[in-house]
C-alpha cells in the first residue's frame, strides 16, 4: 500500500484520498473546521494547511512576503513554503507532510485561529456550544494569545430561525459551509446557501423556504462552534454535566447508532448524537430519531396497576396469579414485541413455549410509517427481525386478534403497548401487558407491569440488515420498572414456573447459542462497550 | 497479661500488679481531638502506648482526585492548617515541576517571604501550646500575640487568617500590596520583641525546665530511622534543612543557619523552633530587600494561569482561556513527579501523578507529621504518665496532616 510521512509518522492510504482522510483513518487529527468526513471538502477554512516539502532535488514551492523585522522595524523581503490544504491536497506516494513540526504550519493554524477569533461574540457562558467547541479547544491548542483587535466586532444577525428546529447566529459562524454541503450533499435538498463576502458573511435559507425536512438536526450536528443551536436542547443543559453512554435509536428498525447524554444527577436523558458507524448510518441520524430521546421519559408505564387502578408490583402479580387459576395452557396467547431487545422477547418465549408450553405465539409492533432513502425505515420497530429470529413461527398480531375473537384465546401476556392495527376488540380476553410505554394494549390490559425503556438497561436489537447492536444502559430504572426479562422471570414465578434465568448474562449466552441466529447468519455487531449485568 | 512489676520482694506490701489500661484521646485537649493513646500503666509509669491516629480522617488525597489541579489548593490548605501558605506553595511547586514551568523571579521572593511568615506562625503555635499545656497560659498568650501579627500581614495580603488558598500554579492569587514590605519590616521587631518577653518568661523558669529537660529524647540515629525531618530531627543534632540541603526557590541565595540541639529532649525541640524563628526573619528581611516593587508575580503560561477578569469579560480569547481553565482545569502533562520541602515540621512531599487531563490522577501526600508520629511510643515509653504531654506537644503533631 502507498504511504506517506506525516511528521515522521508513516501513513499508508488509498488511491484518492487526500491528505486528511487518510491522516484521520490513522487516528491522527490535522485541525480543521470544515472538513467532515462525511462530507465534501471546500479548503475555505484554512485550518488544515501543512507543508509539503519537494521532492530531493526540486525546488520547494514557496511565496515571497515581508516580514517584520523587530530590531530595525522595518520590513524585509522573506521567502516562505507556500502551504496546502489537506483537505483538498490528494496524497501521493513517499510524499513528505509536516504538520505540528513546521513552524510555518504552526504560525498559519495560530493566524487562522485568530482570524476566526477576531469577531467572534463573547457568548461561552451562554453558549450551548460551550465545552464540544472547536473554537474552544484550538485556541488552547493553536493560539494561546490573547485578543490584539480591540476595535468594536462586526456584528451579524443573532437568534435567527431558520426553521421549526434550528436556530441560527451568524455572530458565532466560522463560515466552513458543513451545514450548506450538509443540505445539499445528503439531505439532497440545497436549502441553505451563503451570502455577502468577507466579514459580512453569513448562512442564510433560500428565499420562500425554511429549513425543513427529516435531517435538520444534522446542519446543528456538523456545526464546529455554536452558530447552528436546536431548539429542542438550546439552554437546556451544560454539556460538561453530561454522560453518554452508546445507545442505538429505537425510531425505526435501521438502528442507527447514536450516543444517548444524559444527566445522572437528574437521572435524565437530554439529547442523541450520532455515533459514526460506516455500516449503518455512517455520520448521521434523522430528526425523528434524534427526538426519541426523549421516550426515556415520555409516555412512560411507571407503576404497575390493575384495571387502570395503581398498585404496588406485588400486587398487580397476585392479581395476575389468580386471573391465570385454572386457565388451560391453549387458551393462553403471548405477544412478542418488535420494539423490545432481544433478551426481553427471549424471556417471554421462554416463559410461552418452555414453561407455560403454549404454542400460541404472536408478534405486535408499531404499524409501518414514512420511509426514505437515506436513513428512515418503513418498519417503525427496532428489533423485528430479532423477533423473527427468535420465534420464526409467530403468528401475525391480526391472527390475534381472530384467535380472541373466536374464543379460542381468552388470557394474553403482551409485551409492549403498541399495536400494529386497532386492538380494540382484546378487550374481550383479559390481558396483562409488561410494557415501558403506554399504548392501546396497556389501555386494553387487565394487568400493566412497568418496563424500563431501552434507555435504562442493556439490550440487544437486530436491525434491518440483520446486524447485532446493543444499546448500553445509561438512565437508573424509573419509577417501579424494571428490564422486561426481570419482570417476565417475576410473572413466571407468580404463575408457578420456575424461570431458568436470573441474570442477563445467563440470557446473552442463551442468546449466542440460539439456532435461530446461527441459521440467519447473521454478523456479530457489537456496539459500544456491552456490560452484561 | 503478665505482672509488670516483677522485682517486688516477697513480704512487702503486695499492691495491685496488673498493668492499668487507660485511653489518653481522642477527647482530650493535649490530643488535639485527633489522637488517641491507649497506655498500659504501670503506677504511672508507662509500660506500653498505642499511638492511633485516625480520628481525623477525610480521605483528602481522594477529594483531591476529583476536581481539577487547581481545585487542590483549598484542600492542602487544610493539611498543616497552622501554616497553610507552605503547603499551598509545596503543591504549587509540584505542579510547575510536572509542567516545567519557573515563576517569575519577583514571585519567588514573595513565596519566600510568605512561606517563612507562616513558619514563624508555625512554630509560635507550637511552642505557645505546649507552654500551656504545662500549665503556662501567660506565655501561650504571648506567643500567639506574636502570632497574631503574623496573621494580620497574611490577612492583608491574602484576605484569609488561616486558610488562605493563595497558592496558583504558575504564581500566587494575587501580587503582593504595596504596603506589604513595609507591614512586615514593621511586624518583625514587634514579633521577635514578644517573642523574646515569652521566653524569658519561660527559660527563666525552674518548673519549666525540669518539665522539659531530658524528657522525651531521641538518638540522631533513632530519628533518622523513623524517617523525621523538621525541627524534630534538627533537635537531635542532625543538620538536615530541604532549604539548605536541596535548596528550592531562592533559599540558595539568602544567608541563614539552621539551629540544631544536641540532646533531641523535649527542651531542644522547644528552643530549634525559637531558633528557627529568628532565622525566619533573616530570610524574609533578605526576601524582601531582592523583591522587585513591580513586575509580574504570574508566569505567563496561558495553559495554567488565568487571564485577568478583565479580558475575560471583555474578549473571546481570554473568556475561552478562563472557560478551559476552570470548566476542564489545566491540563498537566502526563508523568509523575515528587517534589518536597521544608514545611513548619519537616519535609512535605507530594508525589503527583497525572494522565494528562485536566484532574490529578493521584495526589499522595508525605507529610512530616505522619513519620513523627510515628515515633511517638519509642519517645514516652518508660516514662511517667505526665510526661506525654510536654513530649507530644513539642513534635507539633497536626491531625490533618496526619489523615490517611
Amino acid at each position: 500500500m502507498a504511504t506517506f510521512k506525516l511528521d515522521g509518522k508513516t501513513v499508508p492510504f488509498e488511491p484518492g484520498d487526500t491528505i486528511i482522510r487518510a491522516a484521520h483513518r490513522q487516528g491522527l487529527t490535522i485541525p480543521h473546521y470544515c472538513w467532515h468526513p462525511g462530507l465534501s471538502s471546500p479548503a475555505n477554512c484554512r485550518m488544515c494547511l501543512v507543508e509539503i516539502l519537494p521532492k530531493p532535488g526540486q525546488r520547494p514551492l514557496s511565496l515571497d512576503i515581508l516580514e517584520l523585522d523587530a530590531k530595525t522595524g522595518e520590513y524585509k523581503p522573506v521567502q516562505k513554503p507556500k502551504l496546502q490544504p489537506a483537505c483538498y491536497m490528494a496524497a501521493a506516494d513517499g510524499m513528505e507532510i509536516l504538520g505540528d513540526t513546521s513552524e510555518h504550519v504552526v504560525k498559519a493554524r495560530h493566524d487562522v485561529q485568530e482570524f476566526l477569533l477576531l469577531n467572534h461574540p463573547v457568548d461561552c457562558p451562554i453558549c450551548d456550544q460551550s465545552g464540544e467547541c472547536t473554537l474552544q479547544d484550538y485556541w488552547l491548542e493553536y493560539q494561546k494569545t490573547q485578543k490584539r483587535m480591540h476595535d468594536e466586532p462586526v456584528h451579524k444577525p443573532k437568534g435567527v430561525e431558520f426553521g421549526a428546529t434550528i436556530v441560527y447566529d451568524g455572530e458565532r459562524c466560522v463560515m466552513c459551509t458543513r451545514c450548506v454541503r450538509f443540505m445539499a450533499e445528503v439531505a439532497k435538498d440545497p436549502v441553505l446557501d451563503m451570502r455577502e463576502r468577507g466579514n459580512l458573511n453569513e448562512i442564510f435559507v433560500s428565499p420562500g423556504r425554511r429549513l425543513d425536512g427529516h435531517y435538520t438536526f444534522m446542519t446543528e450536528h456538523v456545526c464546529p462552534v455554536g452558530a447552528l443551536t436546536t431548539k429542542d436542547f438550546r439552554f437546556k443543559a451544560r454539556v460538561w454535566f453530561l454522560r453518554t453512554a452508546p445507545s442505538v435509536c429505537q425510531g425505526c428498525a435501521t438502528g442507527c447508532n447514536a450516543h444517548l447524554d444524559y444527566d445522572p444527577r437528574y437521572n435524565k436523558a437530554y439529547r442523541y448524537r450520532p455515533r459514526d458507524n460506516e455500516k449503518v448510518n455512517k455520520y448521521w441520524m434523522c430528526d425523528e430519531g434524534m427526538l426519541t430521546y426523549s421516550e426515556a421519559h415520555d409516555g412512560r408505564v411507571l407503576e404497575a396497576s390493575v384495571d387502570a387502578a395503581a398498585r404496588t408490583t406485588a400486587q398487580a402479580l397476585d392479581e395476575v396469579k389468580s386471573l391465570f387459576v385454572a386457565v388451560p395452557k391453549d387458551s393462553v396467547g403471548v405477544v412478542l414485541s418488535a420494539r423490545y431487545s432481544l433478551e426481553d422477547n427471549w424471556a417471554l418465549r421462554e416463559l410461552a413455549l418452555v414453561l407455560m408450553g403454549t404454542k400460541n405465539v404472536y408478534r405486535s409492533g408499531r404499524p409501518d410509517g414514512y420511509e426514505d432513502d437515506i436513513l428512515i425505515h418503513r418498519d417503525k420497530n427496532s428489533n423485528t427481525l430479532g423477533v423473527s429470529e427468535l420465534a420464526p413461527t409467530a403468528k401475525p398480531f391480526q391472527a390475534l386478534l381472530d384467535d380472541v375473537a373466536a374464543r379460542r384465546i381468552t388470557h394474553v401476556i403482551a409485551l409492549g403497548g403498541s399495536a400494529p392495527v386497532d386492538a380494540s376488540n382484546l378487550r374481550a380476553a383479559k390481558l396483562v401487558t409488561i410494557a415501558a410505554h403506554r399504548g392501546p394494549l396497556t389501555d386494553l390490559a387487565t394487568v400493566v407491569l412497568p418496563a424500563t425503556s431501552w434507555a435504562e438497561h442493556s439490550g440487544t436489537y437486530v436491525n434491518a440488515k440483520g446486524m447485532r447492536q446493543i444499546a448500553d444502559k445509561a438512565l437508573e430504572p424509573l419509577g417501579a420498572s424494571k428490564p422486561a426479562w426481570k419482570q417476565v422471570a417475576d410473572l413466571a414465578t407468580a404463575l408457578g414456573f420456575e424461570p431458568s434465568w436470573t441474570k442477563l448474562k445467563q440470557i446473552r449466552g442463551q442468546l449466542i447459542g440460539s439456532a435461530a441466529a446461527e441459521a440467519h447468519g447473521t454478523p456479530q455487531v457489537v456496539a459500544g462497550n456491552a456490560s452484561a449485568e | 497479661m503478665e505482672p509488670l512489676d516483677i522485682e517486688l520482694d516477697e513480704g512487702e506490701l503486695e499492691l495491685p500488679a496488673e498493668p492499668m489500661h487507660l485511653n489518653m484521646g481522642p477527647s482530650h485537649p493535649a490530643m488535639h481531638g485527633t489522637v488517641r493513646m491507649v497506655l498500659e500503666l504501670s503506677g504511672e509509669t508507662i509500660a506500653k502506648v498505642d499511638v492511633q491516629v485516625g480520628y481525623l480522617h477525610r480521605g483528602f488525597e481522594k477529594m483531591c482526585e476529583r476536581g481539577t489541579w487547581a481545585q487542590v489548593f483549598p484542600y492542602v490548605d487544610r493539611l498543616n492548617y497552622v501554616s497553610p501558605m507552605l503547603n499551598n506553595v509545596g503543591y504549587a511547586l509540584a505542579v510547575e515541576k510536572m509542567c516545567g514551568i519557573a515563576v517569575p523571579e519577583r514571585c519567588q521572593w514573595y513565596r519566600m517571604a510568605l512561606g517563612e511568615l507562616a513558619r514563624i506562625s508555625d512554630h509560635l503555635t507550637c511552642d505557645g501550646a505546649m507552654a500551656m499545656e504545662l500549665g503556662a497560659f501567660t506565655p501561650f498568650l504571648w506567643f500567639i500575640k506574636a502570632r497574631e501579627m503574623v496573621w494580620d500581614i497574611l490577612e492583608e495580603e491574602t484576605g484569609a487568617r488561616l486558610t488562605h488558598s493563595f497558592g496558583r500554579i504558575g504564581g500566587m492569587a494575587e501580587p503582593p500590596t504595596p504596603d506589604f514590605k513595609k507591614l512586615c519590616l514593621a511586624a518583625l521587631p514587634e514579633i521577635l520583641h514578644v517573642v523574646e518577653e515569652g521566653e524569658r518568661m519561660l527559660l527563666n523558669n525552674r518548673i519549666f525546665l525540669d518539665r522539659l529537660e531530658n524528657v522525651g529524647p531521641i538518638s540522631k540515629a533513632d530519628a533518622v530511622a523513623l524517617g523525621w525531618t523538621g525541627p524534630c530531627l534538627r533537635a537531635t543534632g542532625v543538620s538536615y534543612d530541604i532549604r539548605k540541603a536541596h535548596p528550592y526557590l531562592k533559599y540558595d541565595e539568602v544567608d541563614f543557619e539552621v539551629p540544631v540541639g544536641t540532646k533531641g529532649d523535649t527542651l531542644d525541640r522547644f528552643l530549634v523552633r525559637l531558633g528557627e524563628i529568628r532565622q525566619s526573619k533573616r530570610i524574609i528581611e533578605q526576601s524582601l530587600a531582592r523583591m522587585a516593587d513591580s513586575g509580574p508575580v504570574n508566569c505567563d503560561d496561558p495553559r495554567v494561569v488565568l487571564p485577568p477578569k478583565s479580558e475575560v469579560y471583555t474578549t473571546i480569547e481570554a473568556t475561552i482561556q478562563h472557560f478551559k481553565l476552570i470548566m476542564e482545569g489545566a491540563k498537566v502533562p502526563a508523568g509523575e513527579c515528587y517534589s518536597y520541602t521544608e514545611a513548619g515540621n519537616g519535609e512535605l512531599g507530594y508525589y503527583l501523578v497525572s494522565d494528562g487531563s485536566g484532574t490529578p490522577y493521584r495526589v499522595r501526600i508525605r507529610p512530616p507529621c505522619f513519620q513523627i508520629v510515628g515515633g511517638v511510643s519509642k519517645l514516652i515509653e518508660g516514662r511517667m504518665l505526665a510526661d506525654i504531654v510536654p513530649t507530644f506537644g513539642s513534635l507539633n503533631m497536626i491531625g490533618g496532616e496526619c489523615d490517611h
